[in-house]
């Protein structure tokens, strides 16, 4: 009750001798992985939990987690998390990515493990650019976004538009796999999204695959104000949130909205 | 072996509102989430070096600054009307 005994409510799994973690002020990565965290904390899986996070900003991840955890060569987290999967189908294996590594470099890594129907789970933080680099336009990139490569906007006529990932993997993806995109700016449904996607992972039924919209304020060179109006008005424009896939049987054991 | 952070605790109308500055990165996304609009920016310095933020007396204690917190650097604790 207000004395000095209070400490920040972070999720079990967190390790908190690495906070204040390496994420710039206002990124969303962390904001993704505290719903991680809180849905491996609900679910009580965070001894057979194996990370693994890839080259980009989500690579400041490798000691974000009291899991196991690799990190990974660019784009390949997908093919690795699936290589433990087979070698021991007890854990629960999570790829971590960013739109860079999903998207441009990994796509054929993350396509091809949607179309075998491997039984790990993929979270990919899709920030609208290559973040780490210094903001280059990525696949995700806006049109008329300005980023250091696109100084006068992405211009669809000679790069096209945004990469619609999610249909890409559930149009490939078998009967058991689970799609679905969340974003920062709704936590609760990123979550239960989240949990979904383990719990489909646990119950063996497929590949699960999260999208979720994040946030670089650092690169967008924008306050938080214009954070969130992009976040939340700007990119849904062309990401919609929701569930594009579910496994034909249904889960129902997790509420739709936390 | 657990860690501690150094709080600062407010009491305010409605809840205890607590920051730990050596978390706090000052990105300001509590600020524009506050649906009482209630959090402005404090002199306590965070741990860049940049402000951190404090409450004033219209929070109503709904922990969506809590919530969406990237650095966790945030807890609020209601106060239970009896």
């Amino acid at each position: 009750m207000g004395n000095s005994s209070v400490q920040p409510v972070m999720p079990r799994s967190w390790r908190v001798d690495t906070k204040p973690h390496k994420f710039c002020p206002g990124c969303g990565h962390p904001l993704i992985l505290k719903c991680l965290g809180q849905a491996i904390d609900e679910l009580g899986i965070q001894d057979r939990v194996v990370f693994g996070c890839d080259i980009g900003c989500s690579l400041l991840s490798w000691d974000f987690f009291d899991l196991d955890t690799v990190q990974t060569h660019h784009g390949r987290t997908t093919p690795v998390m699936t290589g433990i999967k087979r070698a021991r189908p007890g854990l629960i294996c999570i790829a971590y990515m960013g739109d860079g590594g999903g998207y441009s470099i990994g796509v054929q890594h993350l396509v091809s493990a949607a179309a075998r129907g491997e039984k790990i789970t993929a979270v990919l933080a899709n920030n609208t650019q290559y973040a780490m680099t210094g903001g280059q336009m990525a696949p995700t990139t806006l049109p008329g976004q300005k980023t250091e490569t696109t100084p006068y906007g992405r211009d669809p006529e000679t790069t096209g538009f945004p990469l619609p990932g999610q249909d890409m993997v559930s149009s490939v993806a078998g009967e058991g796999a689970y799609v679905a995109r969340g974003s920062i700016a709704n936590p609760r449904q990123l979550k239960s999204f989240l949990k979904k996607a383990l719990e489909n992972q646990m119950s063996e039924k497929g590949f699960s695959f999260i999208e979720a919209l994040s946030a670089c304020p650092t690169n967008w060179r924008t306050n938080a104000s214009e954070t969130w109006d992009f976040v939340e008005r700007k990119m849904p424009a062309y990401f919609k949130a929701g569930e594009i896939k579910v496994p034909a049987g249904g889960q129902g054991e997790v509420q739709k909205d936390g | 072996m657990p860690l501690e952070f150094k709080p600062k605790t407010q009491e305010l109308d409605s809840s205890f509102f607590t920051i730990f500055p050596g978390l706090c990165k000052g990105c300001g996304l509590c600020i524009e989430k506050c649906p009482k609009k209630c959090i402005v920016w404090s002199n306590t310095l965070g741990v860049y070096g940049t402000p951190s933020v404090e409450a004033d007396d219209d929070c109503i204690g709904c922990g969506i600054c809590q919530n969406i917190c990237p650095d966790c650097a945030i807890n609020i604790e209601k106060k239970v009307k009896h």
